[in-house]
Formats: structure tokens, C-alpha cells, sequence
């Protein structure tokens, strides 16, 4: 039995102004005990299928089940089983951390002296501690981030879904978080993220499911899909954008970005020569070349045809998240 | 150590419980209509009270048996009762914020999510006319049926505060915005005016007595004008119930319908 499977998974959203597709067709399976990441652009359909697999949305075509259930006929046995974590997170501001998770435990039904237990561990899982006793409203970006991982772990569920659960935090924070997800599959539970960002699934994933525009283009390990690829990634930088485009068309299969030339090749080290003296006939002065192993982020571009905007660096909290959790 | 969800009328105290913390957290919120209310009360009875309490005694306006404060201090308490309207509110903060939605993907009654805000709403009606109620009793209303005439216009008023409780959660979840929920006390205003607020309807002009018998505000009044000055006149009392009961019967099962799309997946 899988801990998570998606078959044919469609969704369409009716509207007056045409219907929107936001998930055409979306197949995966998950290993119990695995961390899978579902990487995307902004739009893919990560959420939707998120919302669709959590018994959030209703499935348009296709079958979703969790350990076995199906998340439409048997939703409210597949919550139980789940925690949640969404991308838009539901917090309470006026709230403190410690009420939000009492509250939150005995809604599951624990007694008052159970809750209060609960409280005290989660508290302390997600470094919440200090900031216990505060309103949410005064929490940064991080910390009601990890506020929000701890909720969705108060039943303590077998499979875990965590919808986009870094962005917008700095690299620190980041690190943080992700420490706190190993940290969770060590103890066993499944766990489904989604992601726009390649380190993240590349650092944190089992197995990686990319897709782009309501589609899967391509699944399996981070080194499966580096292997697609083959070989190495050799990088060219000219001094101007125009010797970087006139390469373009001189070498085979090549990408630019700016004055940046990409094209994977069998074995660079044989390879780089070969290109270096084509790039010279032509008069084109080349200030840099190195050849590397394909990361994410080619495997990315392979499969699209572009590449995650911003993909190492998007818009960072200015909170030094790292050394307040420290 | 869980059995994975508490039952519906824990949940139902858990939530209604939350709210309340919400509530204290930021009291200036729930002021301003109890203020009015109060307010308002202390004006009426200053400015016309002179005229129409005792003074009166004997002439043709003598229509509050010589105490004015008794006429005046059901427009107040149904004033005070539309604070209900809050309860559509807290409904709508709680789905834009996320947190309707988290509640969704957890094992909790759709009926304890939506009972919740109701319940509250509730307990402030039921604060909010008892102080103004104490308010008017310690300046003097002496109720014709005795104090225990206080607990029918409480519970008049609760009735009529549900009726805007359902309104305002049948507003708030079609619109989807609070201001929608808001809208409850907007429409309550030109009602509280379009009806005996100040004389009996018989001293309104030709216009605004016909205006007054299609308000239900004039039926609430006028029962609770009864209980306060003649006493247990049962068809004016009958008909105040009736009307604020039906309005929050019909009210609340909008609601309930409303609700019930608005929880539905889409
Ligand atoms: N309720 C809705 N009604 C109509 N269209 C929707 C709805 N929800 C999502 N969509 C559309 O479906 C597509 C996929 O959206 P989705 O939120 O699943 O993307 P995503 O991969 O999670 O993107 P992001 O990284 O920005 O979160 C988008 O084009 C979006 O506009
Ligand atoms: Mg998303």
C-alpha cells in the first residue's frame, strides 16, 4: 500500500469567464515513510492538487487515496490520518502560540491534561518556546511558519502535507525548517511538499515529481533525474549578451541566460576544447568556462524548456530568523 | 490518548470559547454600541422625558403613564440587541484569515464552525441589553409587571438579537466580506426610526404611522412597552414575540442555508 497515490488526478475550476485547468493530469505514488517533493512554478497546480489530495477540493476526474482511503468517499477517515499545512496559512493573530495549539489538541479530542502535554512538546519541537505566550500577530514570517508545521502535527498524523512551507523565508529560516522535516521523517511520517525551489527539493526529497502546467514532466530521485540528463553541464560566459547569442546558434542544444551559455554534453572535459576553438573562429572571447555535474535546475530546464524563475534566490524575510531561534 | 475528535458539543464550547478570547482581546471593538445605546437613553429620557413623564399626567400625551424612561428604554434595549450583528462578522474574519479553512480539513462539525459565532453573538445581546436594562433601572424605570417584567424584554430582545445574528451570518457568507455582515446595522437604523420610537403610533403622522405597521421594529417595541408600563397584556407581548421570533427563525435559516453552500467543497 502506498502512503499517498494519485491517479489521473484532474481539476477544473467553472467559471463565468471560461473554465480553468488548473490540474490536467497528475499521477504519483508515495512510499510510506518517504519525503516527496512536487516542484513547480508559481501556477503549476501544486496547491490544487494539494487541496484535491487533503479532501480540501473536490476531485473533477482521477482517484486520490491516503493509506488506502479514498479521499472523496472516505474523507473523514483520510483527515484523521493527515496533517496539513497550507500555503495560505489559517493563524489565529489575536491568539498566542500556546492557545492556538491547546485549542487546536482539544479539537482533536484530547482531554485538557493531554492537550496541555501536547502543547508543551510541540512548543518545544518547533522552537516556540519564548515566544509562546505572545499573539501570533508579533511572530515573524519563520516562526509562524514553524507555528503552523507544529499545528498540523498536533494528532500526530502519519502523512504529512506541507504546501509550499518556506517561501518567503530567508536562507536561514529555511535551513531551519528543513531541519525540522528530516527531523519528522526520521520519526516515520510520510511527508508531501511542494516547492518552486530546486535546493529544496534536491536537499529534502526521496523522490521528486516536477510539474508545470497541470502536467507531470518527469518523476523519480533527484540523481534519477540529474542522470536524464547525463554527462556534464558546461558553462560558457562571454563579455556581452551578443557574443552569448551569436554561440547560441554555433553550438548544438545550447541555453542562454544573459551573457551565460549552458549546454550538457556526454564528458565535458573531452567536450571543452572541441568548443572552445568553434567559439574562437568565430571571434567570440570567452571570459569564462567550467563544466559541472546537471543540477536540478538543468534537469528544470530540460523538461520545460525554462528555467524557475529565481530559482536560488527569491524574496527573503529581512528577520535574521537563524540566530533568534538559536 | 485522542479519540481523534471531541464530540459536537465540546467542539461547539471550544470554538464558542475561542471567539470569546478573541473577543476580550481587543474590547474597544464591542464598545461603541453599548455606548450608543447608553448614550442615547441618558438623551432621550433628558430631552423628552420633561415633556412626556410625569408632567403629562392628565393630557393626551400621557402615553407613558408618567414615567417616560419606561416608554424610552425598550429603544434602547433593541438597539442594543442588534449588536447580534457581530456574529456574521466574526464568521467572515475567521474565512479570510485561513482559519475557516484550516477547521475545514480537521474532523470538526460544520455545524459547530457556524453555531459558534451565533453563540456569541448571543451571549453579547444578552450582556449588552442587561446593562443597559441595569443602566435604566438604576435611573429610575420601574416596570408595571415588577422586575420579573425585565426578563421578557430580555428575552424579547434575545430574540430580536438572533434575527440580526442569522441576518448578519447570511450576509457575511453570500458576500464574503465583513462589510457585507455589516450591512446588518446599516438596515437596522432607518427601521429603529421608522417606527414609534418616540410617541405611540397614534401621535405619528398619517406617512410614518403606515411606515410603522410594516416594520417589525414596532411590534418589538410595542411589546416591550407593554410589559414596562401597562403590564401582562398578552396580544401586545403576544405579537412582540411572535415578530422577533419569526425574524430570527427566518433569519437563522437563511443562515443555515447560506452556510451550508459556503461550506460546501468546491
Ligand atoms: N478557485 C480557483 N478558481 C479558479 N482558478 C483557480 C482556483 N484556484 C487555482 N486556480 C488556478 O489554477 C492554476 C493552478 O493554481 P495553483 O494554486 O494550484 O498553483 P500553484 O502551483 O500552487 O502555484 P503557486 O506556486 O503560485 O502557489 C492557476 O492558474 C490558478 O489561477
Ligand atoms: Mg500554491
Amino acid at each position: 500500500m502506498f502512503a499517498v497515490e494519485a491517479k489521473n488526478l484532474k481539476k477544473t475550476f467553472k467559471s463565468k469567464d471560461g473554465d480553468v485547468e488548473a490540474v490536467k493530469d497528475v499521477s504519483f505514488h508515495v512510499n510510506e515513510g518517504e519525503i516527496f517533493s512536487i516542484l513547480g512554478p508559481n501556477g503549476a497546480g501544486k496547491s490544487t492538487t494539494i487541496l484535491m489530495l487533503t479532501t480540501l477540493l473536490r476531485v473533477t476526474s482521477g482517484k486520490g487515496s491516503i493509506l488506502g482511503l479514498d479521499v472523496e468517499k472516505e474523507d473523514k477517515k483520510v483527515r484523521e490520518k493527515i496533517g496539513i499545512a497550507l500555503q495560505d496559512t489559517g493563524l489565529d493573530n489575536l491568539l498566542t502560540g500556546r492557545e492556538l495549539f491547546f485549542t487546536t489538541a482539544r479539537l482533536w479530542g484530547f482531554t485538557k491534561q493531554d492537550a496541555e502535554t501536547r502543547t508543551s512538546e510541540l512548543l518545544e519541537l518547533v522552537g516556540l518556546n519564548e515566544a509562546a505566550d505572545r499573539r501570533v500577530k508579533t511572530y515573524s514570517g519563520g516562526m509562524k511558519r514553524r507555528l503552523d508545521l507544529g499545528l498540523s502535527l498536533v494528532h500526530k498524523p502519519e502523512v504529512l502535507f506541507l504546501d509550499e512551507p518556506t517561501t518567503g523565508l530567508d536562507p536561514g529560516s529555511r535551513r531551519v525548517l528543513w531541519d525540522e522535516i528530516k527531523r519528522l521523517r526520521e520519526d516515520g511520517v510520510t511527508i508531501i511538499l511542494t516547492t518552486q525551489y530546486l535546493e529544496e527539493a534536491d536537499e529534502l526529497a526521496d523522490r521528486i515529481s516536477i510539474i508545470d502546467n497541470g502536467l507531470v514532466v518527469a518523476e523519480g530521485t533527484p540523481d534519477e533525474l540529474k542522470a536524464q540528463i547525463g554527462g556534464d553541464v558546461i558553462t560558457f560566459i562571454f563579455n556581452n549578451y551578443e557574443d552569448s547569442k551569436t554561440a547560441k546558434d554555433l553550438i548544438l542544444n545550447s541555453e542562454i541566460e544573459g551573457n551565460e551559455l549552458r549546454v550538457a554534453v556526454e564528458n565535458g572535459a573531452e567536450k571543452i576544447p572541441d568548443l572552445l576553438r568553434k567559439l574562437s573562429e568565430k571571434n567570440l572571447e570567452v571570459t569564462s568556462v567550467s563544466a559541472s555535474k546537471p543540477s536540478l535546475d538543468d534537469v528544470f530546464l530540460q523538461v520545460t524548456g525554462y528555467r524557475l524563475e529565481g530559482a536560488s534566490d527569491q524574496e527573503v524575510d529581512s528577520e535574521k530568523e537563524l540566530s533568534e531561534y538559536e | 490518548m485522542n479519540n481523534q475528535s471531541a464530540p459536537f458539543f465540546l467542539q461547539l464550547g471550544i470554538l464558542t470559547k475561542r471567539l470569546l478570547l478573541r473577543l476580550a482581546r481587543r474590547p474597544l471593538a464591542e464598545l461603541p454600541n453599548v455606548f450608543i445605546s447608553a448614550f442615547f437613553l441618558l438623551i432621550y429620557d433628558g430631552a423628552l422625558g420633561g415633556v412626556f413623564g410625569g408632567s403629562a399626567s392628565g393630557t393626551p400625551f400621557d402615553f407613558a403613564n408618567g414615567n417616560f424612561l419606561n416608554f424610552i428604554l425598550p429603544v434602547s434595549i433593541v438597539s442594543a440587541s442588534v449588536s447580534g450583528g457581530a456574529s456574521g462578522i466574526y464568521l467572515v474574519e475567521d474565512i479570510e484569515s485561513g482559519v475557516f479553512k484550516r477547521y475545514q480539513g480537521m474532523p470538526i462539525s460544520k455545524w459547530a464552525i457556524i453555531l459558534a459565532p451565533i453563540a456569541v453573538g448571543a451571549i453579547r445581546v444578552l450582556l449588552q441589553a442587561t446593562l443597559i436594562m441595569t443602566l435604566g433601572n438604576f435611573i429610575g424605570a420601574d416596570p408595571a409587571t415588577g422586575n420579573s417584567g425585565y426578563f421578557a424584554v430580555l428575552a424579547m430582545a434575545f430574540f430580536w438579537g438572533m434575527g440580526f445574528a442569522g441576518y448578519s451570518v447570511a450576509a457575511g457568507v453570500r458576500s464574503g466580506s465583513s462589510q457585507g455582515a455589516q450591512a446588518a446595522t446599516f438596515l437596522f437604523f432607518p427601521a429603529l426610526f421608522l417606527a414609534p420610537t418616540f410617541t405611540p403610533r397614534y401621535a405619528l403622522k398619517g406617512w410614518l404611522e403606515s411606515a410603522a405597521a410594516y416594520n417589525p421594529t414596532t411590534y418589538v417595541l410595542e411589546g416591550m412597552r407593554a410589559i414596562m408600563i401597562e403590564g401582562w397584556v398578552l396580544d401586545d407581548i403576544l405579537k412582540g414575540f411572535l415578530v422577533a421570533g419569526g425574524f430570527a427563525f427566518i433569519t437563522l435559516t437563511f443562515a443555515v442555508f447560506s452556510a451550508r453552500t459556503a461550506t460546501e467543497k468546491s
